[in-house]
């Protein structure tokens, strides 16, 4: 049975925002090296999509493409993407904690304050927002007053796959909900039709994120970039196992084994 | 009489590889027979056929994006003790003929219970020239083999027919995989 299609595209994230391009700073990587895909580790990766036909012409394997993103020197993509907004909610209890044996005169009043924070918190860990997020440094810790010098990319995000084998009706991309937390519920996937075998472009739009300082504070900046990647399609009939060609009987011995 | 039996192997393509075997819950034979098949969900099925059903075998990747095909059927001859395959390419030793993923052209002892079978095709010659039937834009794919016959009526009733199911996950020396325990069995 055919297998599944997994293809990455890891981001250099620091040079692509320098450089405003993805140009040299996207390496593509797939699965299918096996079966002839080329350029593995490269910004010119064209997956091998290998179809198959029965006789009377019919597809009979469906290819299915998955698309995953990740970056250089972001928290590994296997830490959960809830990570942000756990070690928000703790630096924010740590905080409380602070306080609380700073100022343990009015207890009514701290503990309005706990609650104030805990909501926020919480918010944050629903809504796991880029923007909501605490800056976390190149350890997974929350940034200090030097935030903007030691900071961590959030994981560029897969916002759009468009181009020809889009428009040519080759393959069909869309967006699914996962129980998947390790891509944040969400992964682009595509099927494949192989009955027009081809070569075809296709453009996948990624959004990054910089951090910016904006009135005195530090906002997550998205920045959409796109970069291009290739299906090498083929379809080849389906034979018979046994003979080569059509259906035919069983080569059984003509006396079975001693058991 | 069900026209059609279908075997299904369910693999564990990392657990096989790691384990470096498809015993140990790394594969599992599933099939449809509604004639008493045995051992069902185990690597010791026995599927229980009548002659002139078509048997198809289909491999299936319990992990989605691990490749498994199957790799060649060879159902084990009278000798007293199956030889052991080789470890990289169970089909070398067939001889440069034979192409890989293929059995071996059945042999029907001249003095054994030899019948003509009007009604069924005769089972092709062993497929010896142009491109190969796995080649695919210059790669073997397995995926593109229908693992399918028809049971002969020259099977002895009763008597379990074992066959080697050879199992190939990805490429490389290490890749095929072997179990001689599931079989036939014509009711």
């Amino acid at each position: 049975m055919a297998q599944q299609h997994g293809i990455i595209v890891l981001v250099d994230v620091n040079n692509a925002l320098k450089e405003r391009s993805l140009d040299g700073n996207a390496y593509w990587f797939d699965n299918m090296k096996f079966l002839g895909s080329t350029g593995e580790g490269t910004e010119k990766l064209t997956t091998i999509v290998p179809g198959a036909y029965f006789l009377d012409g019919s597809q009979a394997t469906e290819q299915v493409l998955n698309w995953l993103p990740a970056a250089l020197g972001s928290v590994p993509p296997t830490v959960p993407r809830n990570y942000l907004a756990e070690q928000a909610r703790h630096t924010d209890q740590e905080a409380l904690q602070g306080i609380a044996e700073l100022a343990p005169a009015d207890e009514a009043e701290l503990g309005r304050i706990r609650e104030q924070a805990g909501r926020r918190a919480r918010r944050s860990h629903s809504s796991r927002s880029l923007v909501t997020s605490k800056v976390l440094d190149a350890t997974g810790q929350v940034a200090g007053a030097n935030a903007a010098d030691t900071y961590n990319y959030p994981t560029p995000v897969i916002t759009d796959i468009t181009g020809p084998a889009v428009t040519e009706k080759i393959i069909y991309p869309a967006q699914y909900g996962s129980p998947d937390m390790t891509y944040d519920g969400w992964y682009w996937a595509a099927t494949v039709d192989t009955s027009r075998p081809g070569v075809y472009a296709y453009t996948m739009h990624i959004q990054l994120h910089e951090l910016v300082s904006r009135d005195d504070e530090l906002v997550w900046e998205p920045v959409d970039l796109t970069c291009e990647s290739y299906l090498k399609v083929i379809t080849d009939p389906k034979r018979n196992a046994f003979t080569g060609a059509g259906l035919g009987v069983l080569p059984l011995p003509a006396f079975p084994p001693i058991s | 009489m069900k026209p059609k039996i279908s075997i299904v192997v369910l693999v564990d393509a990392v657990g096989a590889l790691s384990d470096r075997t498809l015993h140990d819950g790394n594969l599992s034979l599933v099939d449809d027979s509604p004639l008493g098949s045995r051992n069902l969900g185990t690597t010791d099925l026995v599927t229980a056929v009548v002659p002139g059903q078509v048997v198809q075998w289909t491999p299936i990747h319990v992990d989605v994006q691990t490749p498994v095909e199957i790799q060649n059927i060879e159902f084990l001859g009278a000798a007293p003790a199956p030889v052991p395959p080789p470890l990289a390419a169970p089909a070398a030793e067939e001889g440069a003929a034979v192409e890989p993923g293929y059995a071996a052209e059945p042999v029907y002892e001249a003095d054994g219970p030899v019948l003509t079978l009007p009604d069924f095709p005769a089972a092709a010659e062993p497929w010896t020239g142009g491109p190969s039937a796995l080649a695919s834009n210059g790669f073997e794919n397995h995926d593109l083999l229908v693992w399918e016959g028809i049971v002969p009526v020259t099977m002895v009733p009763g008597v379990p027919y074992r066959y080697r199911l050879s199992i190939k996950l990805h490429e490389g020396a290490n890749s095929v995989l072997s179990i001689e325990s599931p079989a036939l069995l014509r009711v």
